[in-house]
């Protein structure tokens, strides 16, 4: 499927970096979001929240509330015939029953006039609980005799790890749970774990931990809801999936999912975060129940208590080396906390861990533990910057042990392509070792030895230079895309991907070469789900590996119907015609040719015997492309305080084809950002009840400008097979490096290892105390 | 609660609107004046979304009850372009291929231009404090600081 379509002429499309067309509505204010939509008669929810983790609802009296002017409805778990104690999922548990099992739960739902008497109608809304024990830690969770999460014989949720990777989970080994709070359990071993430890000189083991982190989207959620007098439901969503979107709700409501459109309004981030349906169910039951359009914005408060934040992990890991460098064993539990509903993409974790490099005797457990705070869903790479701080710390550990190079043994130790990965599939070709290389030949990294001799001299604090590798195995889906040509003789691109990241700009450069036509003459249109071909997820790093394709592969449907109509009209073999500057030309005679603009006009014409040019494509997957970044910081730590700043930091990022470098760019910046966030300053802190200790972005410390220097990007190009023109997924591995590149910075640094994040300055400060 | 008069001018254009004692700048110019370019990304101040320009300066919007703003000067993210042609900023954001979702932009915007105002020849310093108040979750902010810096120094010597 790789490729190159010839032209005579270069094409202006793939591999050029131009900006977005939707630039200038965003610098402008113009592009609307959900949130900037009013429909006449419009009305405002607010939903009453749960204030215990863990609490029994004896009683709801919502009299007073209803009797309040300007309130249109209010609506509780009975209300909603439709909702099942056993929910299947968080969208699924759209009110609270009769229990709540996370501080922020929706128990009780308003639509009013105006949001401020939303507010005071909430307020009028007695609610009496009986607060059960909480689980709050998922250590404690796992044990027998745990207050219980879920109600009991609820099914596991793998829906998540399904959409967003393609490491299937069945092939992995599971045991009966064994405790009431462990909602899913995988198991890979090969080999024999306990004579190989008994045979190794070096064995190293280490706690890893990583708290909650928000995805930090900027627009909140946010969803717009009106019903039509035929029952049809009609959905303004900030979704990266349309159709999920349209799947989730009808099922959640008892509707035909034929009877829901959602129309994907521009996404203000996501992340992982606007997969699952969360507030959509709840504003189409106000809607349905006063008959207006009902529109919901969550605050940003909502969002952090009550959101679908990435999972805390905890990664006990052990490792056993020969001296001379051999990989011996590799034993490892990892534990994700889901919070109050199942859905964590745990097989990710369990499989990295024993699968980037080459362990001949492993054994991991896997353990997906609930606990009463709000579940969790994806966050870019989900599980994967926890997974990957734990395993390349403990590279840097054992090749600082051994004293070897801390690149060279990974290098040395490197899955490859053929090799099995620890749930047995086949390890597809990937550039892990070119960017290894790459960022190793880097300056900063050649020279930091020179850095690390700053310290303590001119004012400096302490210096040190860290890198690690991280990456991701891209998701697969069904999708499709069609390609028609204008009377104009341009090109119109329709697929039902929501751009969240710059792909519609890349899938239309697709479309250009693979037609022969300049990217100023195609326009690209995200369709809603009434109108638009079946289009998967914007998630997983697999928009332009699979929608891609389908644009790719419905541009040459259409400029193969293109040159046959031409043939029939020039008398020449289809096999002699070229598209050039607008035209169809016989190859070399270049004054012979009809343009696109008349092939496009005939299939619009009364009584035309030339049908309309309509290229579609609609394929699915089976071939994944491993997509890796490494990322390098420079940093220097302040001994006293703790703080760290950096002064440099690199991503090195495998594209196997950048279709738009700028975009690919503008990946690689923003998510080594959000990794350099998890591994530095984000965390969501808990009390022993459950409640969220800063829920506000004054107290969750997402990075700002002044915190960071540029970020450096370099871009590598190895071919994926089965990828359009050679691309492979550009979203996810950026974010997943920097943890463990800057926990081995500070350990260059400063000679203490850190095994939990974030990196704060007082865990940093108290360690570097601890070891004078 | 009954509604009280507001009249200011908002982007030049002088303006009169009915607004709750409650309401902040950012909601009548948001529901009222159906100015949605300035975002409500927080509400309470911490991730600049909402920043407009009150009488050339930069302020929270969603801070700022709307009656606050009487007989003073709003600019908006919608105010900055001249007559269709883009502020240099805005064409440098453009231009760079800064904006991923979008969302905070607007509000970078206003944040980048009172830096300019204030100092027209930033250092890289400058530009990140002065933009420090804009969360932005999508780019990392390297593309927002090299448009900044690439739109000052196209700037004339002396412009303010």
């Amino acid at each position: 499927m790789a490729t190159v379509m010839k032209t005579t002429r270069e094409v202006k499309g793939v591999g050029l970096a131009i900006p977005r067309p939707d630039g200038p509505e965003k610098v402008t204010g113009g592009t609307e979001y959900v949130a900037d939509l009013k429909p006449k008669g419009m009305l405002h929810a607010k939903l009453l929240r749960s204030p215990h983790a863990h609490a029994r609802i004896k009683r709801i009296d919502t009299s007073k509330a209803k009797a309040l002017p300007g309130v249109r409805a209010v609506l509780t778990a009975k209300d909603i015939p439709t909702l099942k104690r056993k929910a299947p999922t968080r969208a699924h548990a759209v009110l609270a029953i009769d229990r709540v099992v996370f501080v922020g739960q929706p128990v009780a739902a308003v639509a009013a006039d105006e949001p401020a008497i939303a507010e005071e109608a909430l307020d009028l809304i007695a609610v009496e609980y009986e607060v059960l024990p909480a689980a709050v830690d998922p250590l404690a969770s796992m044990q027998p005799g745990a207050p219980p999460v879920a109600e009991a014989g609820t099914e596991a949720d793998t829906s998540e790890a399904l959409a967003h990777s393609g490491v299937a989970a069945a092939k992995s080994e599971a045991g009966p749970p064994r405790a009431v709070n462990i909602s899913q359990q995988v198991k890979l071993q090969r080999g024999d774990v306990a004579k190989a430890f008994g045979e190794s000189d070096v064995v190293i083991e280490k706690t890893y931990r990583v708290p909650m982190v928000h995805q930090g989207y900027l627009e909140p959620h946010a969803v717009l809801a009106q019903w039509d007098t035929n029952g049809l439901l009609t959905l303004w969503a900030s979704t990266q999936g349309s159709f999920n979107t349209r799947s989730e709700v009808a099922d959640i409501l008892g509707l035909e999912e034929n009877q829901v459109r959602v129309i994907p309004v521009e996404c203000g981030g996501g992340f992982g975060g606007k997969i699952r349906a969360l507030c959509e169910p709840i504003t189409a039951a106000l809607a349905k129940a006063t008959g207006r359009p009902v529109r919901y914005v969550m605050t940003r408060r909502e969002e952090l208590e009550a959101g679908n934040p990435a999972p805390q992990v905890i990664i006990k890991l052990k490792t056993g080396v020969k001296r001379d460098g051999t990989l011996m064993a590799l034993d490892a539990d990892t534990i994700v906390e889901s919070g109050a509903f199942s859905g964590a993409v745990l097989t990710m974790s369990a499989v990295f861990l024993a699968s980037v490099y080459k362990w001949p005797n492993f054994e991991v457990r896997g353990f997906e533990v609930l606990t009463h705070k709000p579940s969790i869903a994806a966050y870019r790479a989900p599980t994967a910057p926890h997974t990957f701080f734990a395993v390349d710390s403990q590279m840097e550990l054992l090749a600082r042990e051994l004293g070897v190079d801390a690149v060279e043994f990974r290098l040395r130790h490197l899955i490859v392509e053929g090799d099995a990965m620890a749930n047995g599939q086949k390890w597809q070709s990937n550039g892990a070792k070119e960017v290894l290389r790459r960022i190793a030949e880097h300056p900063l990294w050649r020279n930091r030895a020179a850095w690390s001799a700053q310290s303590g001299k001119d004012g400096h604090g302490l210096c040190g230079t860290g890198l690690a590798l991280g990456g991701w195995i891209p998701g697969l889906q069904p999708t499709g895309a069609t390609v028609r040509l204008n009377p104009d003789g341009s090109l119109s691109v329709l697929t039902g991907q929501v751009d969240i990241a710059g792909t519609n700009i890349a899938l239309a450069q697709i479309a250009a070469t693979a037609y022969g036509l300049d990217i100023d003459k195609i326009r690209i249109t995200t369709g809603d789900t009434d109108v638009a071909p079946m289009t998967g997820l914007s998630a997983g790093s697999k928009t332009i590996y699979t929608v891609g394709t389908a644009v790719l592969e419905a541009a040459k449907d259409a400029r193969k119907q293109t040159l046959e109509i031409a043939a029939k009209e020039m008398e020449a073999a289809v096999e002699d015609l070229e598209i050039e500057d607008g035209r169809v030309v016989v190859r070399g005679v270049p004054d012979k040719g009809v343009t696109l603009a008349s092939i496009g006009k005939k299939g619009n014409l009364y009584m035309s015997k030339v049908p309309p040019v309509l290229g579609v494509s609609h394929p699915a997957f089976a071939v994944q492309a491993p997509a890796f970044a490494a990322e390098l910081a420079r940093i220097e730590v302040d001994p006293d305080t703790g703080q760290t700043t950096i002064h440099d930091f690199v991503v090195v990022q495998d594209a196997g084809k950048a279709i738009n470098p700028l975009g690919v760019e503008g990946q690689m910046q923003g998510g080594a950002v959000q990794s350099i966030g998890i591994a530095l300053t984000e965390a969501m802190m808990y009390d022993k009840d459950g409640r969220l200790m800063n829920p506000s972005l004054l107290d969750y410390r997402k990075l700002t400008a002044a915190d960071l220097p540029n970020i450096e990007t370099i871009i590598v190009e190895v071919p994926a097979p089965a990828g359009p023109f050679g691309a492979r997924g550009v979203g996810e591995p950026p974010i997943v490096p920097a943890p463990a590149a800057l926990a081995n910075a500070v350990h260059d640094a400063t000679g203490v290892r850190l095994t939990e994040l974030p990196l704060s300055p007082e865990r940093i400060a108290l360690a570097i105390a601890a070891r004078q | 609660m009954a509604k009280l008069a507001l009249a200011c001018t908002v982007n030049d254009e002088p303006v009169e609107v009915l607004v709750r004692p409650y309401d902040t700048l950012l909601d009548a110019l948001r529901e009222e004046l159906r100015l949605t370019g300035p975002k409500e990304g927080c509400g309470t101040g911490d991730c600049g979304a909402c920043t407009v320009h009150v009488d050339g300066k930069p302020v929270a919007s969603c801070l700022m009850l709307a009656m606050q703003a009487r007989g003073r000067a709003v600019l908006t993210i919608e105010g900055l372009a001249n007559s269709g042609a883009l502020h240099p900023l805005q064409d440098a954001f453009v231009r760079l291929g800064v904006p991923q979702c979008g969302f905070c932009i607007p509000g970078v915007l206003m944040a980048a231009v009172a830096v300019l105002a204030e100092h027209p020849r930033p250092t890289d310093e400058q530009i990140r404090y002065g933009i420090a108040g804009n969360l932005c979750r999508c780019t990392g902010y390297t593309k927002m600081i090299t448009a900044i810096a690439e739109a000052a120094a196209a700037a004339p010597a002396g412009r303010a």
